[in-house]
């Protein structure tokens, strides 16, 4: 059910007030003001007030004077002028100073005011949608100028350093040196691939639709597990899971793998050389409303100062280890879309430990 | 000026292969006395707090704009914090990949900063460099 569209109504005769209340507050939530000062205290009160309606002749103050004092400070509500008096010269001010949608002659019919509510409850909805594009436009371009920036740094700066170790390679006579530096090459063109992946994942869960479907925990897990086999093994890593799922559960696959890949990815870069028991656990519990799953390391941890930032486009809180700050990022990203939750926990060289919740999309199909 | 006179260098990149390049082409110089290499910034601003090179002569460092935790700008505002005795001996350039305009138009601003090159270093702009450099 739809909330009732918040009114405010002012006008310094108490009767009007009354009457206006017991007319309308079964269609509208109806707030009350007998002067404008109590009227400025109910809008700072209630954000939520979508229309305004006020009387011109008050005694304090003129409707007209009221609203070109409110319009900049509270820019949203549909403002409405009620006057008796039909003087070309307030018209005129009402719609230059005051700003106002509608002008309602009294005495009006309690048509002529819900129909005024309804059309500019219509307009108010309209502005918002408009404020909130624009917002999202503002994000969305604020997001391609952090990208346009990195792009320089994480796609130009492995090239470059290729083409600086080609250079010194040349002229170089040594076979083992020249090995060191085609080692060094590999990692920095995986560290390129890594980041082009990342920027793949980005726009997938950017562009792509969402397919839910049934998903097995312990199959998907595998999937994402086996990518970090070869890296585990080299770098002497277990990797421990368990999956409780007794109930079907439904989601989008891909954008769980992002998430799952990301954080196991991180969890196998961010270990501590000197640990000979380095560790990654992923326990995950499947019920009727939710996956958790929990992602553990005892890798070199994250710092109290970085902590916050971590799931930040491009922000990176350690230098150890090739990381392209993006991530974290897809990960946030991508349960904001599945409508999770992430939360984190860490302490500095003992570990990392993150908590994942996706919420079952209870209709299979859509 | 004193072209036979070996120097030092520092050098600030969170790329080890960057470091890598650097210190072989500072090398391959032959003007070079000791290169040091710092994956992070703030290590790199201790050790010229602690004066640890200990030297009269100027000590070239090439720092990196893009690392995690201190950035290179970072890097230069502190430094450029520290006493006048501590730093007048180094002389700070700034190396990077980027090409973004916000990069290169903040670099002029800071008076520690002699000049910006064009990653990756080679033996052509560094020996430009130390030619200049006084």
């Amino acid at each position: 059910m739809e909330k009732k569209i918040k009114v405010l109504y002012i006008d310094d005769e108490q009767n009007n007030l009354v009457g206006f209340k017991a007319t309308f507050r079964f269609d509208y939530t109806v707030l009350v003001a007998a002067t404008t000062e109590v009227a400025r205290q109910l809008l700072a009160d209630n954000p939520d007030i979508r229309i305004i309606l006020c009387d011109q002749r008050m005694p304090d103050q003129t409707g007209v004077q009221f609203f070109e004092e409110i319009r900049f400070k509270y820019p949203e509500p549909i403002r409405m002028l009620i006057t008796g008096y039909t003087d070309i010269e307030s018209v005129i001010d009402a719609i230059n100073r005051g700003n106002i949608y509608r002008y309602i002659k009294k005495p009006w019919t309690d048509t002529d005011i819900q129909s005024a509510i309804e059309e500019g409850n219509k307009f108010y909805l309209t502005n918002n949608l408009l404020a909130l594009k624009n917002k999202e436009l503002q994000s969305a371009y604020d997001e391609l100028g952090k990208f346009a920036y990195s792009v320089t740094h994480d796609m130009r700066g492995p090239l470059l350093s290729v083409s600086g170790a080609i250079s010194i390679a040349e002229n170089c006579t040594d076979i083992n040196e020249i090995k060191e530096i085609l080692g060094m090459m590999d990692s920095a063109i995986k560290k390129l691939d890594e980041f082009i992946t990342n920027v793949h994942d980005y726009y997938s869960m950017k562009r792509g639709q969402l397919v839910f479907e049934e998903i097995n925990f312990n199959k998907t897990l595998n999937d994402c597990v086996a990518l970090f086999r070869i890296a585990g093994t080299m770098e002497h890593i277990s990797f421990l899971s368990s999956v409780k799922q007794d109930v079907p559960f439904f989601s989008d696959e891909v954008t769980i793998k992002i998430v799952l890949t990301n954080l196991l990815s991180n969890a196998v870069k961010y270990q501590r050389k000197s640990v000979t028991d380095k560790f990654v656990d992923v326990n995950i519990e499947v019920n009727q409303t939710n996956a958790i799953i929990f992602v553990k390391d005892n890798g070199i941890g994250i710092h109290d100062d970085h902590i916050n930032n971590i799931f930040d486009m491009f922000y990176r809180a350690t230098s150890e280890e090739a990381g392209s700050g993006f991530g974290l990022y897809n990960v946030k990203d991508a349960l904001s879309k599945l409508g999770g939750t992430i939360e984190v926990s860490s302490k500095l060289n003992e570990g990392t430990s993150f908590k994942v919740t996706i919420p079952q999309k209870a209709n299979g199909n859509k | 000026m004193a072209t036979n006179k070996l120097q030092h260098f520092i050098v600030i990149d969170d790329s080890k292969l960057d470091c890598f390049i650097a210190e072989k082409v500072i090398k391959n110089t032959g003007k070079c006395e000791s290169v040091t290499s710092f994956l992070q910034a703030q290590e790199a601003l201790e050790f010229i707090k602690q004066n640890s090179l200990n030297s009269l002569d100027p000590i070239i460092v090439l720092v990196d704009i893009q690392m995690p935790i201190m950035n290179g700008f970072e890097f230069v505002e502190a430094f450029e914090k520290l006493p006048v005795n501590t730093r007048k001996n180094y002389h700070i350039y700034v190396i990077s990949s980027s090409i973004n305009d916000n990069d290169l138009t903040k670099i002029p601003q800071y008076p520690s900063v002699i000049q910006f090159i064009n990653k990756p270093l080679t033996s052509n702009n560094l020996s430009a460099l130390l030619a200049k450099d006084k």
